[in-house]
């Protein structure tokens, strides 16, 4: 049987086909072929698509353009969820590749955040990581890092540097044995279905009685609509990098394991398809 | 260090053997008919070029 470690290797290899379209109102000097991609569902829209703006740039006059942003369906995508986030949770059980419009125009500033260079990217994604920490280990870890150790997880990120990211981050997913976890397990639940942007709360990995927590026991307790009751069809999908992990699932083995590179557990519920 | 885990060998094996199941299909799904595409993120080899 395969190893635990693989699994972080397909977590971080993880990749989305998308086509890139240029939005129809935008004003081009000439036509916008669309550009391919395989998106790294742990990065983030903004860090990773430098080729598309470029690609898009060569056919419109520099005074048409202000700060690029993607929309699915009619949906403005977050630039700060991870991609991965951001497929689940609006295009699962849809045809690849997956299909984005790019805007330069009517930055729609109720709906996303601006991200005018990749060091507003770092900052969000190292607040993560230390807001992870502190959850997990009451930010021990992470200030007994150097600056150093921090250009590291990010460089590993931008770079997509496996290895390089892995070294210091396996750092920030010990505990000692006699924890049996983590002090609490830094997760988001998001729902397409709420106004609500996702549920974030305290949630140990280990019961009192000493009980190891799964996902059906985080799942009962912040979102039970999402479980399925006895005898009736599955009305939501629970999903984590595009797939359904059983809910008998050891929530500090999730946490290990799936988290995304800001160390959360990204969990989506998604209406199951009708057809 | 790894925690040991109060459930039965058997049900271990259940979700484990779910959780790689799935990433294998989600590969064939996601990847394995759109390798002729560009990767976002170069990996950056370096190339020795100079004229001298």
């Amino acid at each position: 049987m395969a190893d635990d470690k693989d699994v972080l290797r397909d977590v971080w290899f993880g990749r989305i086909p998308t086509c890139f379209t240029l939005n129809q109102d935008e004003v081009t000097e000439r036509e916008a072929e669309p550009y391919y991609l395989l998106l790294p569902r742990v990065s983030y829209l903004t860090l990773v698509t430098d080729k598309v703006k470029k690609h898009f740039l060569k056919v419109m006059k520099a005074e048409d353009v202000e700060e690029m942003w993607f929309e699915y369906e009619g949906t403005p995508l977050k630039w700060h969820y991870p991609i991965g986030v951001l497929f689940d949770l609006h295009a699962s059980n849809t045809v690849l590749p997956w299909s984005i419009t790019v805007h330069f125009k009517n930055f729609p500033d109720r709906d996303l955040l601006h991200c005018p260079s990749s060091s507003i990217v770092e900052a969000h994604f190292m607040s993560s990581i230390k807001e992870a920490d502190a959850l997990k280990h009451k930010s021990q870890v992470v200030n007994d890092m150097q600056k150093k150790d921090h250009k590291q997880l990010w460089m590993g990120l931008q770079n997509d540097k496996f290895d390089q990211f892995w070294a210091m981050n396996r750092k920030l997913m010990e505990y000692s044995t006699e924890d049996g976890g983590f002090r609490y397990i830094p997760f988001r639940i998001y729902q397409t279905m709420s106004d609500r942007p996702f549920i974030q709360k305290l949630f140990r990995p280990v019961s009192p009685d000493g009980n190891v927590h799964t996902l059906g026991d985080l799942l009962k307790e912040m979102d039970p609509t999402a479980l399925p009751n006895d005898g009736e069809p599955k009305r939501y999908q629970v999903v984590i990098h595009g797939i359904e992990p059983l809910l008998e699932t050891p929530l500090q083995w999730l946490s290990e394991h799936l988290s995304h590179p800001d160390n959360f557990l990204h969990i989506c519920i998604i209406p199951t398809p009708t057809d | 260090q790894s925690m040991s885990l109060s459930v039965t060998p058997a049900q271990t094996a259940a979700w484990r053997k779910q959780i790689f199941e799935q990433l294998s299909e989600r590969t064939k799904r996601e990847i394995d008919n759109f390798r002729h595409f560009e990767q976002a993120i170069e990996q950056s080899v370096w190339v020795k070029k100079g004229t001298m």
